[in-house]
Formats: structure tokens, sequence, C-alpha cells
């Protein structure tokens, strides 16, 4: 069946995709390879790109085609691509318009500020100069609150952003069950004595890292025509069309982090590059949400990538690309160093399991900023005691404590939280692979990804957004999103054995 | 919401060119990009960012509100920069409109279908796959010419889109004035060949880098706001301020990517150094084709082969080259960069055969346009008159009439801009050695800046204030004159 009005907005949404695309690719021009004096120029353009994006989006046209396609809509199959895009182009609109363009334009214009400032902020580890332009993020997320009906929770609105439907009340659920079994969880590893993992720093030469990570990442299916990788100081993934995929990754030249960082983009990027190409230049041909899409970099730096299988096949590559550094280290000790279990104040560093720590601590705090629990200038103190706390650490400054992330000078508040959903929803996903794929291991130790990787765009990444997080979750494994799996494998990996 | 309208206009007008230079600034990116850094299976997702980006621009370019606001404005006092401003987005606005949406749709999308087709046939050395296209193409120009007022000439029309003010009579009459002497240089070059022994190599392409960075260096590129990279096809582009790029070529066998880097490090210097309270409007870039060249041409030609630019960078070229520079003195060397080598291909040619590869072009562009000459008799005309002019056989297509890309994205009247650049280079450089005196010294120390600095106070800073011509009188005090061109060809080759 055709139906015109539905082309007409499919049209439309290519058109919205086409300025989302050439946004994308600015900012990581941006990041890779403007020269540095470009910036001010730069940040005009985004804004510009951005800003027209979203006018051509809140178009009322696209309101009455909506409004038009509804019985379009009923007639057609849920699972449908043209019921699947109404529906959630519809509610991607509603959210849209519900919000003026002004405060889009305030919001924007203060994360950017707040930002700049951040740098300079964390430079000096001084607080005090990042403070008034948290505060202003926080009154405009007020502002943004508003906009909407009321939630029962005000974090919720502010969830819904990067997790849709996900609610306030179902992530204190899965943390707090996460913190119950993982607070105990490291204390006995950190009885069971330290790990040495002393052959992890050293000298590495950048040029063999940047060829060691390649070689993973082409194994994994990195293909040349179709993806690349740069280096940047913050590692990230973009796509800026179908079949552009790229990813950075950052070659520190004294331990390897640069091969974990980039399997973690990896996982971003056949994500991206998985989404059927049908739904190209319409807002379902991306991932469905971060969580989502964080279980995916999880899946490949961690279940994959720390595996000892995996290691099994690239150990013996590492030992010959680094002689010097792992000449006599043992594959056994390879691989307790990398997956060593210590709380420390970097999350970004942190290991798997205390990393659900980090995350915690940030989304109470945030719950606790928004309701007006804690106030901005109270921030560090809360900070550190609860470092303090949960992991038993102490923070020395407010550097290396509450100002070591960018996400709330960005105005990120609700994005924290879906790195430890994706963490969840990783092992739910991974043991409903296992399921159907059986012993994986033994295609790791031979250096074979594949099967995996299609099993995952099969399942999962073909699906882009047709359905919602939770409907995504459920036609993959069966069930709804749960903690239980994730906490299985953590201590069954980790957890000391018994002597 | 009403907040934007009820601004005073010329704030609304440049409102509106600002996001439409934003826009511009994103096509800009999105095509270095494109031939710089995308994955090649990108390339049909990024089609469609081009096409819309472009459509966008051009909408909200060719709105009602521009128009409206221009009427308010009026002409302002004539000296400002605003009274620029208003006049050049006048000029713009005027010609943008005279076309029809669905004209200019039909031939982005004869553009696209073309260019591809030119490749193949270029690769496959088969003119008559190309000739469908390239007659659709010259039906296109006269149904856009058709859309402006009658001009002497059909071919003015064209000319106009990329040289303001310029006519087909004036051009004709320069070229009219430069084909006997170059005939004759190339007649005497036939007699006297220089050896080209020094430039046969090899040169490394790591070597090449090096020396075309320490040009740049020298010349004033800061790795602050310009990048330099490695395409098949070198240009310059500036997707704003603060952000210059330029791309060469590099082949081990010859020298031609550290003219090619100087040559766009021309056209780059040119943007970089434009008055950057100009950013964001259509002042904002260099004036028009031909001046934008005339300083290509400049850092190239008149700075890149002078004895004083070889007498400071020999001594390092044969540090990075020694195998094949060791044994060669300076003199041999700089002979042979200046050399005239008549030969097929317009992007290698020597400073003479260059203008005969353009007046070729340009008289062919006429007679295809006149109806005197019909595409399929194309071939056969280019390989007799590259025989009459410059002494040489073509031997198939892709090294005659096939070798350039231009008339397959429906660039007609832009060849002759390029010959137009080495006419005014000469001119304006004349008039800078008045000012600054003798700057072979200069280059001999690779001192560079007090030229530079003469070229930004004189033209680079004016971005596009001033229509060409108006600038070429400002800074000369004379119109297009082809005599100083003449005077350099004849004292420097004869």
């Amino acid at each position: 069946m055709t139906e015109p009005r539905f082309d007409q907005l499919k049209e439309r949404l290519a058109e919205v995709d086409d300025l989302r695309n050439a946004g994308s690719l600015l900012f990581w021009d941006q990041r890779v390879m403007m020269p540095p004096g470009g910036s001010a120029a730069r940040a005009e353009a985004i804004a510009t790109v951005s800003t027209i994006a979203q006018e051509h989006f809140i178009d009322p046209d696209i309101g009455k085609l909506l409004e038009d396609l509804r019985s379009f809509e009923e007639s057609s199959d849920y699972d449908s691509f043209e019921a699947s895009l109404i529906r959630v182009t519809r509610r991607d609109y509603e959210k849209a318009t519900r919000v003026p363009p002004e405060l889009v334009g305030e919001m924007r214009k203060a994360s950017a500020v707040a930002l700049s400032a951040w740098g300079p902020a964390k430079e000096q580890s001084d607080f005090e100069l990042l403070r008034p332009h948290l505060e202003t993020n926080l009154e405009l997320r007020h502002r943004y609150v508003e906009c909407f009906d009321r939630a029962e929770e005000t974090y919720d609105v502010l969830l819904d952003d990067y997790e849709p439907n996900m609610k306030t009340a179902e992530v204190r659920e899965i943390f707090d069950g996460l913190k119950e079994q993982l607070v105990p969880l490291v204390r006995e590893i950190a009885d069971a004595g330290p790990v040495d993992d002393s052959f992890l720093t050293g000298e590495f030469d950048v040029d063999t890292q940047r060829e060691f990570g390649l070689e993973i990442a082409r194994r994994f299916g990195y293909a040349d025509d179709e993806w690349r990788i740069d280096q940047t100081p913050h590692p990230f993934m973009s796509s800026p069309g179908s079949g552009d995929i790229r990813l950075t990754t950052n070659y520190r030249p004294d331990d390897l982090s640069s091969i974990f960082a980039t399997m973690h983009e990896f996982g971003h990027g056949v994500y991206e590059w998985g989404v059927d190409r049908s739904l190209a230049r319409t807002p379902l041909g991306t991932g469905v949400s971060l969580g989502v899409h964080e279980s995916q970099s999880r899946t490949w730096e961690n279940l994959v990538g720390r595996s000892r299988s995996f290691w099994r096949f690239f150990y013996p590559r590492l030992q010959e690309a680094f002689p010097e550094q792992f000449g006599s280290v043992d594959e056994e000790a390879f691989y307790r160093a990398v997956n060593k279990v210590q709380p420390s104040l970097i999350r970004i560093d942190a290991d798997e399991v205390t990393y659900n720590m980090h995350i915690i601590l940030r989304f109470e705090l945030e719950q606790e900023l928004i309701e007006g629990r804690v106030a901005v200038k109270d921030l560090p103190e809360e900070w550190n005691s609860r470092m303090h706390e949960y992991l038993d650490v102490e923070v020395p400054n407010d550097a290396r404590g509450v100002l070591q992330d960018m996400h709330w000078a960005g105005g990120g508040f609700g994005y924290f939280p879906t790195y430890s959903l994706g963490n969840v929803i990783s092992v739910q996903i991974w043991e409903r692979a296992l399921e159907d794929l059986g012993d994986i291991d033994e295609r790791f130790e031979r250096g074979e990804f594949g099967e995996l990787r299609e099993w995952l765009t099969e399942h999962l990444y073909r699906m882009g957004r047709k359905f919602t997080p939770q409907e995504t979750i459920e036609r993959v494994t069966g069930s709804r999103i749960d903690s239980k799996p994730y906490v299985r494998y953590l201590r069954q990996k980790l957890a000391p054995q018994p002597a | 919401l009403t907040v934007t309208t009820s601004a005073p206009p010329l704030e609304r007008l440049k409102e509106l060119l600002a996001e439409i230079a934003d826009i511009r600034h994103t096509e800009s990116v999105v095509d270095w990009d494109s031939r710089v850094s995308m994955p090649h299976a990108g390339a049909a997702a990024r089609a469609d960012v081009s096409a819309t980006l472009t459509r966008l621009a051009h909408e909200r370019f060719v709105s009602d509100e521009v128009g409206e606001l221009l009427d308010e404005l009026g002409s302002l006092d004539e000296d400002s920069v605003d009274a620029a401003l208003v006049r050049v987005t006048r000029r713009d606005w005027e010609r943008s409109r005279q076309v029809p949406t669905e004209l200019a749709g039909e031939m982005s999308h004869a553009t696209g279908v073309a260019v591809a087709a030119w490749d193949e046939a270029k690769a496959s050395s088969d003119f008559a796959s190309f000739m469908p296209h390239l007659e659709r193409q010259l039906e296109l120009k006269h149904r856009y010419i058709e859309c402006f007022p009658a001009t002497d000439t059909a071919y003015d029309v064209l000319i106009e889109d990329y040289e303001e003010g310029m006519t087909t009579a004036q051009v004709a009459e320069v070229f009219a004035g430069l084909k006997p002497e170059l005939l004759r240089l190339i007649e005497h070059a036939r007699e006297d060949p220089v050896d080209d022994a020094p430039l046969r190599g090899p040169f490394p392409l790591s070597g090449q880098e090096e020396a075309g960075r320490r040009v740049l260096a020298a010349f004033g590129f800061d790795e602050e706001s310009w990048r330099l990279d490695e395409t098949p096809h070198p240009f310059a582009s500036k997707p704003g301020l603060g952000d210059i790029r330029l791309t060469t070529h590099s082949d081990p066998k010859d020298l031609t990517s550290v003219f090619s880097t100087m040559h766009e490090f021309g056209h780059g210097v040119y943007e970089f150094d434009v008055d950057s309270a100009f950013a964001r409007t259509p002042l904002g870039g260099g004036t028009s084709m031909a001046i934008h060249e005339s300083q290509s041409r400049t850092w190239e030609n008149l700075v890149g082969r002078s004895d004083g630019f070889w007498r400071w960078f020999y001594p390092q070229l044969q540090g990075i080259f020694p195998e094949a520079l060791g044994a060669i003195d300076a003199a041999s060397f700089v002979a042979a960069v200046n050399a005239i080598r008549p030969g097929l291909i317009r992007g290698d040619a020597d400073e003479v055969s260059y203008g005969l590869h353009i007046i070729l072009r340009f008289e062919l562009e006429q007679e295809l346009l006149a109806d005197a000459v019909a595409v399929r008799d194309l071939p056969e005309i280019w390989n007799t008159r590259m025989k009459e002019y410059l002494g040489v056989d073509v031997p198939d297509d892709a090294h005659g009439v096939l070798q350039d890309m231009h008339w397959s994205i429906g660039l007609l009247g832009y060849f002759p801009t390029y010959q137009l650049g080495n006419v005014i280079s000469v001119q304006i450089w004349d008039r800078a050695r008045e000012d600054l005196g003798d700057l072979e010294d200069d280059f001999a120390r690779g001192e560079f800046s007090r030229l530079r600095e003469w070229l930004r106070e004189h033209i680079y800073r004016h971005g596009s204030r001033y229509p060409p011509r108006e600038l070429l009188q400002r800074v000369t005090g004379s119109d297009l004159d082809s005599g100083p061109y003449l005077e350099y060809l004849r004292t420097k080759f004869a």
C-alpha cells in the first residue's frame, strides 16, 4: 500500500537526518581534524546547523502529517517500518515541541559556556570556577522539566532524554540491588590480597599500539572502506552517515588503555554499523538508547576483550609486539592484571566492579541536586564523603573528584545511569547469545568473532530504533531489564576462589 | 517570538547571512571530508547530506525576506563596509532569483550524473560515452543564459558568474595580445630545449612533505590555523575563520607537490588574511576567481620559481634529496623548474604553455555555445589545435579533451579566470615592488613577510568588499592589462 503522506513524512525526516549527520561531521571534524584557530567559527556553525535541524523537525507540517497518518499507522503491522517510523517520530515530535526553541538555545549556550569553564576549573582544581555555571545549568533543567507533564519524580524527565521510558524508580531498584551485592564483593576481593599489574605500566610504542588495536578491530569486523580510527584525548564514536563509522581512541605512551578504548568504541560503532540500511535517513536509523548502546561497547570491551579466550588468541601476539614488557609475564598473570579490581578515584579508569559505584554515586547526587536536597556549593564535600563511604578512597582534590567528568558542565544530568544500565543489559544479552552460539570461547581462542557479531546484528543491531528500549531488550532476551545476570557474571569472574 | 522581525533591517539581514554562511561552512567541511577523510563507503549518504545543505542554503538565500530587507535598505553610504555588504548581497540575490528552482535542480542533478560519466570516460578514454552528458550540460547552459537579460554574447553571462564585471570581449582582447607572444616563446623553446635532468628524481614522498612544510612555515603557515593533507587533486578550503586547509599531491617521480603546495598556499593566505570582521558575511572570502588565482600564481610562480627563493631553499632541498640533487648546481635546477616544455596536460604545464591551454579552452567554449563546433567534433578539433599551438600530438582523449573535470560539472566560462589570474598577478607584483623595492634579497634570506604584509594590506584584508575590477584599479591604478605580464614573459623567457 502506498500512502503519499507517509512518503512526504519520510522526505521531511530525511532532510532532518541529513542535517544531523552534517552536525555530527562538524563535531567529529572539530575534535579530530580542525586546526584550533577554527573553534569560534565552528561553534557558530554547529549551533546554526542544530537549530535548523530542530526547526525543521518541529515544523507544524510534520505534526499535521503525523495526525493524518494515524489511521494508516493503526492499519499497519506494529512491527512494520511504517508503523514504527510514525510511532517513534510522534514520540520524538511530542517531546521536541514541548520545549520552546528559546529555551533550547539558552540551554545550549549555557552548556557551551559551562564546558569552557570546566576545562580551567579541572586544570586548577578549583570548583568555584564551575559552581555558578552548574547552578545555571540546574536552573535551566528545572525550566526544561516544567515543559512536560508532571512526572512521578523530577528526575524522570531528565532520564527520559537518554533512556526513553525508563523511570527513576526502576533505576533505583536496579542500582540498590547492585550496591547491595557489589559493596561486599569489593571487600572480598580486597581481602584476598593484591594482584600484580605493574607490568601494565611502562613504555609502549604508540605506533605498535595503533597497529595492535587495528588488528583487533579488524578481527572484530572493522573494514577499511567503511571505518576509520583516529586519535583524540577523549575517545568517542561517530557515524556521520550510513557506511561511515568513525572511532577514536587515545594512545598513551605509558599504558595499554588505548586497546580497551578501541574495543569499547568498536562496540558503539558496530551497533550503528549493524542497523538495517533501510532505516537510514530516518529517526529509526540509529541505536535505541544510551543504555543499550553502552551495553554493546561494554560487550566488546569487557565481555569479549577481557575474557580468557580472547587473550588466549591475542596474548602471544601482544607479547610479540611488546617483548620487553611481556616476555616474562605469563598469560594467567596478564589476564588477572587486566581484570584487577581495585577502588580508585577516576571513573573512566575504573574496573568492571567499582565502575558501577562511581555511577551510583553520580546517580544519587544528580537526584539530590535536582530536588534541591544538596546545594551545588556542597557538592565537593558530599562527593568526597561518599567516595570514602562507597569505595574507601580519599579524594585529594576536586580535579580528581567532582570535577573529573564534563557531563554536568555540558548539562547532561540523567546521562550517567545509562553507563551502568549498559553493564547490566550487556550480560543479559550475552547470556542469550551464548545459549544460541554454544561454546563461543573456542571461536575466540582462534581469533574468530564473526559469529558473535552476526548474532548481535541479527538479534539487536538491525532493529535500530524501531521499538522502545524496553521492547528491544525483551525481544532480544525475553525478559525485562534485570541486574541478576550481571551480578552473577561479576561474581563468577572476579570473586576470589576459596583456596 | 517576533523579536527577530522587528530588528533593524541591516541587523536582520546580517543574521540571515550569518546562518547561510554557517551552512556554507558546513558544506565546506563536508566537501573537504569527502576528499580527505571519509571512508569510501560513506559516499552515498554523503551525497544526500551535500544536496540537502546546498538546497537549504539556496532556499534561505533566495527568500522573499532577503529581497524585502534589501529593498528597505536601498543604497547605503558609498564607502562603508555595510554598503559593500548590501551591494554584494543584492547582486547575488538578483542573480540567484533569475534562475528558477527547477532549472537549478536540473543543473545540479545533471552535474552529479555527468561527473560520474566523465570519470569513467576519462578512465577508458572514451569520449563517445561522455558526449551525451556534455550535450546536456550545454543545453542547460543555454536555458540558464536565457534567464538573464540579453548581453553582447551569451558567453558573457557565464563569465559573470566567476568574474564580476568581466566581458567576453575584454578577455578576448587580452588573450589576443598574449597568443602570438606565447606561440613565439614556444617556438623558441622548441629550438633550444632546457635539460630536465635535475627534475628526474627520485624524490621520496617523506622528503617532499618535509620540503613542502618548510616552505609553508617560511611563508606563514602555522599549526594553530592551518593544515596540510594529501589528495589526488590539490585544493584549498576555508570552512571558517581561523581554519585554512590545503592539500597537495605528491608523486615520487617529480617535484610538482612543492609547487602545488605553494600554489594552494596562495589561495589559503588570501582567505586567511581577510578582515576577521567580515566573517560570516558574503564579504568574508576572495573577491573573484581571477584575483584568487593571481595570488596562487604569485606564490607558486613569482615567488616560488624566482632566483631569490631558490638561493634560500635550494641548499635545503639538496639536503633533503642528496641522491637526486647532490650533483646538480643551483643554476641548472632553477633553469629546469622554469623551462618551457610543451605538453599535453594543463595541470602540469609550464608558465608559457599554460596560457595556450587556456586560450584553447576559451575558444572552444565559445564555439560550442555558438554551435560553431559540434560536441561530436570536439576531440578532433582539440587535437588539431594542440598540434597547432603547442606542437604536441594527443595520443588519446584521456590526455586530450577529457583531461579536465570542469565541463562535466557545468563550469563553462571558468577556464579564462586561470589565465586572467596570471595576467593580474604580474600587475599586482609590479605595484608591490614599486613600494617594497627588490624582493629577491628578502626571499634569499627565507624572508617573505614584507611581501605578505603588503598583499594583506592592499588585497587580502578587503575580502569581497570591492568587485574585482575596482580592487585592481585601487591597487594598481589600472584596469586589466596584459602589458606587465607580457613584459614579464619576455624578460624571463626570451
